[in-house]
């Protein structure tokens, strides 16, 4: 188990969890979301054995989402990814967890590209931009909010995670939890929603400067001005569309948002 | 290259583009020159990556936690300037400033501290040149992304 291993899991998690993204059937995007919670998972747990063995582990990546055009096209290039990882096993006991999940992912994907059923057109990366009744200026408004939170909530997990895997403070370490999870159903919510928009990319990768915190107070104050600028953005997003369903959405993150701050505060 | 760049009022396909696949955007592990421009009242920063080759930029790559303004701006910036020698580059800087006149002060200031960056690598590689051991140029941003008045431009790190 190296670094390289912990780059792999984590391009096969964002693999998994963009796939669940990019596919409109409800029950085949929910389960492939559960899979992408499970590779996640053992990201994390990759990342303390490697620290536990005084290796370290970075965020690089070398991975691109390819635009496929069909639901077989994903589930066939998922099959390949998850195989490929297979090379990454050894003999310890989380590595044979990894493996019977990666397997139990593998018959899984198998059973769905048995079934033509199951195949269907993928419009997620059709770049059509359309969104109910909304305006142009209000589906630009609603793209660039897209873009700028999907990247924060991938940043704010990975940047949590890194710290929640080297902290000693248990209160810290639960805070970085909760914030991580927080995180995980933003990047899941507005991820569906760049979908739906035809506009699904991975968020862009981060550098050392960025997850590598030497100053974790000032790192906090910082990140609160950020969740109140993204409140402001939710508040504004959410008065400006003339859509119900969405202006009630953003309004409820928009109290999530609030809740961060109190979380984060626990950290200073 | 800038005639379709409608920041402030709309979203371009080219705009789009960039904000989806964000070109030239990472590490560079040979750069000849590293520069970073930090905005310390945010923890705003670009870091910028350049390999060159007698005066020609051969190679680029930038990387930042700043918002998507600042993404397609470095995006379309190092496209731009690849290839090119470091006399047109900083020419660019000015001809893209013309051209993204329309932008907000807060889109002025991302465009602002993404060639700060760039100018920071250009000193790095010179100090490099000149038998110093610098891993990096840094440069903090006199202006803020939360401050709206002045200009901005870096100013030389304390070091």
């Amino acid at each position: 188990m190296t670094s390289k291993t912990y780059q792999k899991k984590h391009e096969l998690w964002l693999s998994i969890l963009f796939a669940s993204f990019a596919i409109e059937d409800e029950a085949i995007k929910s389960r492939l979301y559960d899979f992408s919670q499970i590779a996640f998972r053992h990201m994390k747990w990759i990342g303390t054995a490697l620290l536990e063995s005084g290796s370290d582990y970075n965020y690089d990546r070398e991975m691109q989402l390819l635009k496929r055009e069909s639901n077989f096209e994903i589930l066939k290039a998922l099959q390949e990814e998850v195989e490929a990882f297979s090379s990454e096993y050894d003999n310890s006991v989380l590595m044979q967890r990894v493996r019977t999940d990666d397997e139990y992912l593998l018959e899984y994907l198998s059973q769905l590209l048995s079934d033509a059923k199951n195949d269907a057109k993928v419009t997620a990366f059709s770049m059509e931009r359309k969104w109910d009744d909304l305006a142009q200026e209000q589906v630009d408004a609603l793209t660039l909010f897209l873009f700028e939170e999907s990247y924060k909530e991938y940043e704010l997990i990975l940047v949590y995670a890194y710290m929640q895997a080297r902290t000693d403070d248990t209160l810290h370490f639960s805070v970085f939890q909760d914030l991580v999870d927080e995180s995980h159903f933003h990047l899941k919510s507005f991820g569906n929603m760049m979908a739906r928009l035809g506009i699904l990319a991975l968020p862009r990768e981060l550098h050392p400067m960025t997850y590598i915190v030497k100053d974790l107070k000032k790192f906090i104050v910082d990140g609160i001005a950020e969740e109140e600028a993204a409140k402001e953005m939710c508040r504004e997003l959410s008065d400006a569309i003339k859509d119900e369903k969405l202006s009630k959405f953003f309004d409820f993150i928009n109290y999530q948002e609030s809740y961060h701050i109190e979380l984060m505060k626990k950290l200073l | 290259m800038f005639e379709d760049v409608k920041m402030p009022e709309g979203m371009s396909p080219q705009m789009l583009e960039h904000l989806m696949y964000p070109k030239n955007y990472g590490k560079l592990d040979d750069a000849d020159g590293v520069g970073v421009a930090l905005d310390e009242k945010t923890g705003e920063y670009v870091i910028f990556y350049t390999k060159l080759k007698n005066d020609i930029i051969e190679d680029v790559r930038f990387a930042t936690n700043g918002c998507q303004d600042t993404v397609v701006i470095g995006s379309m910036y190092t496209e731009m300037i690849k290839g090119n020698d470091t006399e047109y580059a900083q020419k660019a800087i000015a001809k893209m400033h013309e051209k993204l006149g329309n932008l907000s002060p807060q889109q002025q200031i991302c465009a602002d501290i993404v060639f700060t960056a760039f100018i920071a690598s250009l000193k790095n590689y010179e100090n490099r040149q000149n038998g110093h051991d610098e891993e990096l140029h840094a440069l903090k941003m006199k202006e803020s992304c939360e401050v709206k008045d002045d200009n901005s431009n870096g100013e030389e790190n304390d070091k």
